[in-house]
């Protein structure tokens, strides 16, 4: 018995490794990694594909008998036109949605945008948004937002273009 | 002898556990952080925007080519860090646009009839950037052949 209690004790020898030295340095490491984090806000976008400007027709218009019998004359896009205009303060002012006005203001928009998107009758290729050059970016993303909405729900291809006010339209009532 | 040797009696703490777990912590802050947000100027707030798509796993792709233009309140383009004047501005993008050409031709990439770039432009503008500013740089990138954008927003403020 006791012999055997001997030859266990000696096989029990353990060799102690000292790990302060690697904790120091796990230490000065988690350090370097707290100082450099910087936890970034959660940042969404809106991918579309933004042509240079093409000629356009309006949404109603009939394809003329030259363009539609000859393939190599450019077609003029069929658009949706939409009119942003700035009010005080940079802010969404009015909204134009084909010739009619928006009344009631973003809600209303996406009611009207659904009428256009689920319309089979009233087939187009672009939506154009002319916007106020004095409308700031936040106002020309909520329309954007309620487009991107309405071409979800239709399940459609988010098809825009942009382009800005001219003084004219500017002064148009 | 004996007396010096019962003075030099002293307490291990066992810093195995404690090693665990600060190994575990320079695990999780190595996978959490993110060194390629270099190119996101904190100067310029973004606006919010409900239905804004999260960067997906493709728009991260290695291959994927992106230019980010940081636009501040008064319009003017932040590149590098720098402030740049609508001028300046114009010149960058060109010069962006012949270095992603390059690239394509030195790669054997050919572009296609209308020579559009393939590169993501994407647009980080401050939401009191006035929309003339934004659309003289949108033009400006399609002139030099950017097709394809994105327009960044918040998720939630």
């Amino acid at each position: 018995m006791s012999h055997k209690q001997g030859r266990r004790k000696k096989s029990e020898q353990s060799l102690e490794i000292p790990v302060t030295p690697m904790l120091d340095m796990a230490f000065q490491l988690l350090t370097f990694f707290i100082l450099t984090y910087h936890p970034m806000p959660s940042e969404g976008q809106f991918v579309m594909n933004l042509m240079p400007a093409a000629p356009a027709t309006d949404i109603n218009a009939e394809t003329s008998e030259a363009t539609a019998a000859n393939p190599d004359i450019p077609a003029a896009l069929k658009t949706l036109p939409t009119m942003l205009r700035a009010g005080e303060g940079g802010q969404l002012g009015q909204i134009i949605l084909g010739e009619s006005e928006v009344q009631g203001g973003l809600k209303d928009l996406k009611t009207q945008l659904d009428g256009y998107f689920n319309d089979p009758t009233l087939p187009f290729d672009q939506t154009l948004i002319k916007v106020d050059p004095d409308l700031k970016y936040s106002a020309l993303i909520q329309v954007i937002d309620v487009f991107h909405q309405a071409f979800t729900d239709a399940k459609k291809e988010a098809k825009l273009a942009f382009g800005e006010l001219s003084p004219e339209e500017l002064a148009a009532p | 002898m004996s007396a010096s040797s019962s003075t030099e009696m002293s307490a291990e703490p066992n810093l195995t556990p404690l090693l665990d777990v600060v190994f575990q912590l320079i695990t999780f802050f190595m996978l959490v952080i993110n060194f390629s947000n270099d190119n996101y100027d904190v100067r310029v707030r973004l606006p919010v925007a409900g239905t804004a798509r999260p960067l997906d796993d493709a728009d991260k792709a290695v291959g994927q080519d992106r230019l980010v233009l940081n636009i501040d309140r008064d319009g003017h383009l932040l590149f590098t860090g720098k402030v740049l004047t609508q001028q300046k501005a114009m010149e960058e993008i060109k010069h962006q646009a012949s270095l992603v050409k390059l690239n394509l031709k030195a790669a054997g990439v050919k572009l296609n009839a209308t020579n559009d770039l393939p590169t993501t432009v994407i647009l980080r503008a401050d939401r009191e950037t006035e929309f003339s500013s934004l659309f003289g740089l949108i033009t400006a990138c399609q002139a030099n052949g950017f097709r394809r954008f994105a327009l960044k927003a918040m998720n939630f403020e």
